[in-house]
């Protein structure tokens, strides 16, 4: 990516923060952020989602995954946290895109999700969450071996 | 078509929601390889009285027949409405009262 278009995008990412305001009003990521779901990479995927801000570790945001998972095509995940959030994802680097999910937290929420992902092979997976007002990034990663592939092969 | 299954009960103040949708969540490169069109839920959104308790967007790479668990503050007798939109477009709503 060049230096302009990486700019770009930054700047897209802080209009879409900026803009919704009130929590009332659904947002639909895929939309605002339509780039972040192409991108494979985990590293970049937080970038485009986010921008490239300063990526915290914290006690208070953990995710409960199975170390291996015998069925790739679904791989159960729990994510807590204690803190006020804003919106919270989901990275993989197994499939061909990175982004799982994103949820945006309504304010107020008891931070508790429960899905499950697909995943083709063993990989990191990544969660990040942005804290609501301050903006500071969080994140937790675990490996997760996966002994069959999830999706489709 | 695809129908959506959801269970919601209340205990102490805290609602504990479950639900499960239906969908291939196939992607495309699944879908090429089933000889299927891509077709996977992007967005859900569950709301009761209008302010919105859970909201989602997500790509394919859920598993088939997605299930989600997640609790809120609420109480009994309200109605939870699910809403779920596809990657065609397709909307789809459903509800259940809180027991």
């Amino acid at each position: 990516m060049d230096r302009r278009k990486f700019l770009g995008v930054g700047l897209a990412a802080f209009a879409a923060i900026v803009v919704p305001g009130t929590d009332l009003k659904a947002m639909n990521f895929r939309e605002t952020k339509p780039k972040a779901w192409e991108i494979e990479k985990t590293v970049d995927g937080i970038k485009a989602l986010y921008g490239n801000g300063a990526l915290k570790k914290s006690d208070k945001l953990s995710f409960k995954a199975p170390k291996l998972a015998e069925n790739g095509g679904s791989i159960p995940i729990t994510v807590k946290s204690s803190l006020d959030l804003e919106s919270i994802a989901l990275f993989q680097d197994a499939n061909p895109r990175c982004l799982s999910c994103v949820f945006s937290v309504p304010k107020g929420a008891i931070i508790e999700y429960d899905f499950r992902i697909k995943m083709r092979q063993t990989a990191v997976v990544t969660i990040v969450a942005k804290e609501r007002g301050t903006g500071t990034l969080y994140t937790a990663s675990k490996e997760i071996d996966v002994s069959i592939g999830g999706c489709g092969g | 078509m695809a129908k959506m299954k959801i269970k919601a009960k209340e205990k102490k103040g805290i609602v504990k929601v479950k639900a499960m949708f239906t969908s291939l969540m196939a992607d495309k490169e699944e879908a090429v390889k089933k000889g299927i069109k891509a077709s996977y839920i992007k967005y859900i959104v569950a709301k009761v009285n209008d302010a919105v308790v859970y909201e989602v967007t997500m790509s394919g790479f859920m598993s088939e027949n997605p299930l989600v668990k997640f609790k809120f503050n609420g109480k009994k007798g309200d109605k939870i409405v699910f809403t779920t939109i596809d990657n065609n477009g397709k909307e789809q709503t459903g509800k259940k009262k809180i027991k």
